[in-house]
């Protein structure tokens, strides 16, 4: 094989440390190298057009290029050698920049260790065999994985681009944190005038197939063919004949039940419907406070119920859905504040987090939109906003912003003013980050409008004193102390990972960073894929993020799956096992091993055999580790390929 | 033996179902014993079970396969044959176990050592506790708990962990001679120089003849074996010290958390390499790791073959 070596400067990226040129020399004198070159910018439009032109000046059968991680530029670097008529796998890639340049400062050092990388790469190169993709059918449904703001807006993206839409929710209703929201800054429109008629477009459409109530229980399959088992959680309620007419709520004798919706400000009966705005708007029981099912005495619901849909018995059901694309769009958690000793940690009523005073000020919330205090009923005057609570603070591992609360809080003391006028807010903040449209002029206006107190600094202590609280804390800007007398306390309480966002990684086979938020693909070039084909991440998965940015995520990824949909076929990656069935003695080994279920055993004159199927089969290579006479190969990472390139390390 | 002839009753009973029962019979002097093929009736009585039947007649399970097969094994031998039940490399419906109380079996590596050149052995009488050996010059007696065997020494499954046909009285669990991996420990508290400068010394005499392959009931590889397969072409046929010791370090992996340390790699071997304490590190670590022991339980999936998302005991996100 003729090679042709390419060595990148990248700008000053990599030349800064490592001598290319000498590389470049280094690499003519190597087997099978016919030419080496060193150019400032590998991967622009001359960089690619030397490529093009050496291939075909010099006849070559093969390139290597050394420059960044092939994370980066591998697939432009195989068109390029694909467009000089080369088949697209006759390319290797050495990185000398992640794993040089950027690493170490030695000059004489780095230009040695790349120069023992290109050898790797030209060594490997020679074993590269031409490979070529399979083309395979799809399946043109996509699955979206909860039905907040963002799953919503793709849903509802991806079904008026014709696709068939299954969403799967794990509350029972859709909606998210969003629909738990009185006003939205920095408008101040109400929240469930806007996302309600979103929400009724999802349970009205042709296309969108709601599973309220349920959870992902298995994924299986691969991009364009994924099967997924879907946990529809006991409702105890026939959701078939339901008709939300709320008989049963208004009877239900167990008013004790855990209020999630409200964020447990009040109770609410063991059969409850969330909320009168809920899609689908269908009651359910809560069988760890319903006392039929607990005691085996009541059944008032079954009684009254005018369409006989209470079941006592229900059980969980699953289903099963076949999607050809992911979007997942399970949205965060609230930090739990209660590590704060300094705050009380949960032992004061009035000190409560931002988003039960949102559903405080909410008309449809169990104040019905009045400002009370929890522990007596009474409306506060002073309302004191900590800002920061599980944000930006490392001594509780939460140490990154969580973006939106500074403008809630805002909203939120904007709103205090609107409904007390006799009330006083103050917010105690680290900085103010109002970064967006509008966002600036509409803290201003709390400030200079609405007249909030806003204080730098923050709050060492709350202690109670007669029926209120003392609120201690530095003011920074003063380099003074303060003490405020506090009716009520808002803690504008941080983003997390949403619950259970690990377990569902793991079965979407996706990664996530320390705190469980999803990966993207690439953090500017890719933010709502992931490194699985055919899993996009939509909102706060991600990371945390306001409304805005959410359902720009939605509809963007709603943009790559009617992208990934617009052909009939895909084509299959090629990097996956083989079996040669020569060698193979049919002992299975592989078969146990392989995490995806891609080999199944078969007949070959009358012997067994391990075979590959190809769709199924992403390359991890541990069928290859595990067949001791090295039957199974791994397609671009053949044992023979990886000795090669130790036996160019090693060589004394 | 005492259960010898109850032994070969069995044998006669289950023979006429089966095409072949692999056992042990005498060999070309009155110190060494041979496998011994038993298609016939006739063939029953040159059966001899005794401390010389040293051979893990597994190893020629794999090979047989698809045939009916009868297999008289010690307490290690069955755990060979375990271990290629749990590997689906055997099926059991062809299998028939013949199993005994095992009360050791010799090294003859260690008579070797004690006789030094003795020249031919005309008689050799073993006791339950001593060997006496005539040689042409004169008798030789030795102990026979020295001359046994180490694996015997830390012996805890003298009894057939699987049989069909099981004679003479199970000893249960014995109290070994020596404690595991005690030898092996010793060897790790020396220095890495030391340790690898050790390997390079006792591997420079290997002559690649592969016996350590061949007797061992677990590679089942064959003709696709790594040592001489040039797709993938893992070793060279060079003739240096670094692709000998490349091959015992594929072997010892390819046995990690599948050797039952028969040791028949070691007493194959020609030129006396302690190669199974190769293994026997490997499968000490899958021990600790995944407290796992290879060929004892006929269900059980070995570590090494299964795969989870999550380890028990290995963190790879505190790595």
């Amino acid at each position: 094989m003729k090679i042709g070596v390419f060595v990148c400067h990248c700008g000053s990226n990599i030349e800064a440390t490592v001598d290319t040129a000498a590389v470049a020399a280094a690499s003519r004198e190597f087997p099978d190298v016919v030419f080496a070159t060193d150019t400032m910018y590998t991967c622009s439009e001359p960089g690619q057009d030397e490529i093009v032109a050496a291939i075909k000046e010099h006849n070559l059968g093969g390139v290597v290029v050394a420059s960044c991680t092939p994370r980066m530029h591998e697939q432009t670097f195989r068109r390029t050698v694909e467009r000089a008529g080369l088949n697209r796998y006759l390319f290797e890639m050495a990185n000398i920049r992640e794993h040089v340049s950027w690493i170490g400062k030695d000059r004489e050092s780095n230009t040695n260790k790349s120069v023992d990388l290109v050898r790797m790469a030209t060594e490997k190169l020679m074993r590269n065999r031409p490979l070529y993709s399979k083309k395979f059918d799809i399946n043109k449904r996509v699955l979206v994985i909860g039905g907040g703001v963002a799953g919503i807006q793709a849903a509802l993206d991806c079904a008026d681009g014709g696709l068939e839409v299954v969403m799967v929710e794990k509350a029972p209703t859709i909606g998210g944190k969003m629909a738990k929201l009185d006003k939205t800054f920095p408008t101040v429109d109400c929240s469930s005038c806007i996302l309600g008629p979103r929400m009724v477009d999802v349970a009205q459409h042709p296309n969108i197939t709601l599973y309220a109530y349920s959870e992902i229980e298995e994924i299986n399959g691969y991009v364009g063919n994924f099967e997924i088992k879907v946990k529809k959680k006991a409702t105890y309620v026939d959701w078939d004949s339901c008709t939300g007419c709320g008989i049963c709520m208004e009877k239900c004798p167990s008013k004790k039940a855990t209020d999630t919706f409200n964020e447990g400000i009040g109770k609410t009966t063991a059969i409850n419907i969330p909320f009168p705005q809920a899609i689908p708007k269908k009651a359910k029981i809560d069988p760890d406070f319903c006392t039929k099912i607990q005691k085996g005495k009541c059944g008032v619901c079954a009684k009254l119920c005018p369409s006989g849909c209470i079941n006592y018995e229900m059980q969980d059901e699953f289903v099963t859905e076949k999607v050809g694309a992911i979007v997942t769009a399970t949205g965060f958690d609230l930090f739990d504040w209660s590590i704060y000793g300094e705050y009380g940690a949960g032992r004061y009523p009035d000190v409560i987090t931002s988003l039960q005073y949102e559903r405080m000020l909410s008309a449809s919330g169990p104040t019905g939109g009045h400002i009370k205090r929890p522990s007596d009923g009474k409306e506060p005057k002073n309302v004191v906003f900590i800002q920061c609570v599980g944000s930006r603070d490392k001594s509780v591992g939460r140490p990154y912003c969580s973006g939106f609360c500074c403008m809630y809080t805002a909203k939120q003391a904007i709103l205090t003013k609107d409904h007390l006028p006799d009330s006083q807010s103050y917010v105690f903040y680290m900085d103010i980050r109002a970064i967006g449209k509008l966002y600036d002029e509409f803290t201003r206006r709390a400030m200079e409008e609405y007249d909030t107190k806003y204080i730098r600094g923050r709050v060492s202590m709350i202690y109670p004193q007669g029926d209120r609280l003392l609120v201690r804390g530095a003011d920074t800007l003063m380099g003074a102390q303060v003490e405020v007398d506090a009716d009520l306390v808002v803690l504008a309480v941080g983003a997390e990972a949403a619950a259970g966002a690990g377990e569902l990684a793991e079965k979407l086979r996706i990664s996530y960073d320390s705190y469980g938020f999803y990966m993207e693909g690439h953090p500017k070039l890719k933010p709502v894929e992931t490194n699985t084909a055919g899993v996009y991440l939509a909102g706060a998965c991600q990371g945390p993020k306001d409304i805005p940015s959410s359902v720009g995520q939605g509809s963007a990824a709603a943009a790559k799956v009617l992208g990934l949909f617009s052909k009939d076929q895909l084509e299959s990656d090629p990097q996956v096992s083989v079996v040669d069935i020569k060698r193979c003695i049919g002992c299975g080994k592989c078969i146990q091993t392989c995490p995806f279920g891609a080999i199944k055993e078969m007949e070959f004159r009358g012997m067994a055999k391990a075979d590959v199927i190809e769709t199924i089969c992403q390359g991890c290579g541990i069928c290859t580790s595990t067949c001791p006479q090295g039957a199974v190969q791994l397609q671009h990472f053949t044992d023979n390929q990886i000795l090669s390139e130790v036996n160019a390390l090693c060589r004394f | 033996m005492k259960f010898q002839e109850e032994l070969k009753d069995s044998i006669r009973k289950a023979l006429p179902d089966l095409d072949v029962v692999l056992g042990w019979c005498g060999s070309f002097d009155p110190l060494h014993a041979t496998p011994h093929f038993i298609r016939r009736e006739e063939d029953i009585d040159k059966l001899e079970i005794s401390p010389l039947s040293v051979h893990n007649l597994a190893t020629y399970l794999p090979g047989l396969r698809g045939k009916k097969v009868g297999i008289v094994v010690k307490g290690c031998d069955s755990r060979s044959v375990v271990e290629l039940l749990q590997e689906n490399l055997i099926n059991r419906e062809d299998i028939t176990i013949f199993g005994f109380p095992c009360t050791g079996v010799v090294d003859q590596a260690k008579i070797k050592k004690a006789l030094g050149h003795a020249g031919n052995v005309r008689t050799c009488d073993i006791s339950d506790s001593a060997i006496v050996i005539q040689t042409e010059d004169k008798a030789h007696s030795l102990t026979l708990t020295q001359m046994l065997a180490d694996k015997c020494r830390t012996c805890r499954y003298p009894d057939a962990i699987i049989s069909d046909y099981f004679v003479g009285d199970k000893i249960g669990e014995p109290a070994p001679l020596e404690t595991d991996y005690a030898a092996l420990e010793a060897f790790e508290s020396l220095s890495v120089p030391e340790r690898f400068g050790y390997w390079l010394k006792e591997l420079d005499r290997c002559i690649r003849c592969y016996a350590c392959r061949s007797a061992c009931p677990l590679c089942v590889c064959r003709d696709h074996c790594a040592a001489e397969s040039r797709d993938p072409h893992w070793l060279s046929q060079e003739n240096n010290v670094r692709d000998k010791v490349m091959f015992q370090v594929i072997h010892a992996y390819h046995m990690a958390g599948r050797c039952t340390e028969c040791g028949e790699c070691q007493r194959a071997c020609p030129v006396d390499i302690p190669v199974l304490m190769l293994k026997q590190k490997m499968n000490r670590e899958i021990r600790d790791i995944f407290q796992y022991e290879a060929g004892v339980d006929p269900e059980a999936t070995p570590p090494l073959l299964s795969f989870n998302m999550e380890e028990e005991n290995i963190t790879e996100k505190e790595w």
